[in-house]
């Protein structure tokens, strides 16, 4: 079996392509430039992999921005209200077609987790790859971590082999 | 008229799969289930035309209730819409007897083109 490579270039592509197709408005997903902003009310959403690499993909953002990413996810206007439950579900799933594809490029069998959302991410792991990224001028930030000490190994370079 | 089956947890994205059927085309008579088991409940009280299914459920995964179809005699026409397009879940999903498998994030024109070959 090849090794494939899932590094930034790897990431950005999926999450660009995510947006472009299921997000339409509030601009192109680019690359952020500078330093982030403080994060008010943040959210996370990320779903596991799970199999001989153990990790998860990891969307951050704050509560305002994933309202918009909502309502633009259900084709809703700009102007409507997004209930807690739509806002946690839709976030979750941009995060899970976010990882989805990303365990597609990995060389290994596995299965993949349900999509989970809270404040802050889980605690463990060993941090792979951070993309910070601007949608239509608001911060999202991507990560992509290992949780098992094999796969951490792989670290150490910029790309998981 | 097309009676679809929408299966999915995650209700924005059953919402989302709707949209993008009426948005590919046809008249669709469209119902909704939250998981496998109840897509199941769904299908033996009224068996649809077609079944577009999420992979991954809990309760009952998108391939278990492809599996339990076809043990019990159902010959629905079955395609999964699913956030990760392996080719290992392609190579499972049609040797369980999936028609097709649409991997998130997809397209009207996606949906047309695994739909109409379905409805010939």
């Amino acid at each position: 079996m090849s090794p494939i490579a899932v590094g930034e270039r790897e990431i950005f592509e999926i999450a660009r392509e995510v947006f472009d197709a299921m997000i339409p408005g509030g601009g192109a997903l680019e690359e952020w430039h500078g330093d982030l902003p403080v994060q008010h009310e943040p959210l996370t959403a990320w779903v596991a992999f799970h199999g001989p690499f153990s990790g998860r993909a990891v969307l951050s953002s704050e509560r305002g921005t994933v309202d918009d990413l909502a309502s633009a996810l259900l084709g809703l206007g700009p102007d409507a209200v997004v209930g807690d439950e739509d806002r946690l579900d839709a976030f979750g799933e941009i995060a899970n077609m976010v990882g989805g594809n990303l365990k597609s490029l990995l060389p290994f069998p596995g299965t993949l987790g349900l999509p989970e959302v809270a404040a802050e991410p889980p605690a463990d792991g060993v941090l792979l790859e951070k993309l910070r990224l601007s949608w239509g001028g608001r911060p999202i930030v991507i990560t992509l971590w290992s949780t098992d000490s094999a796969a951490a190994a792989l670290s150490e370079g910029s790309t998981l082999q | 008229m097309i009676r679809a089956l929408v299966t999915d947890d995650s209700r924005v994205m059953r919402q989302i799969v709707i949209r993008t059927l009426r948005q590919a085309g046809y008249e669709w008579e469209i119902r909704e289930a939250a998981n496998g088991a109840e897509a199941l409940e769904a299908i033996r009280e009224d068996e649809p035309d077609v079944v577009l299914s999420d992979w991954n459920m809990p309760e009952m995964t998108g391939i278990d209730l492809l599996r339990r179809l076809r043990a019990e005699g159902y010959g629905t026409p079955f395609g999964f819409v699913t956030s990760e397009g392996s080719p290992e879940m392609r190579q499972t999903a049609e040797a369980a007897g999936a028609l097709f498998l649409i991997a998130k994030p997809f397209t009207p024109e996606a949906f047309r083109d695994v739909i109409e070959p379905v409805l010939a």
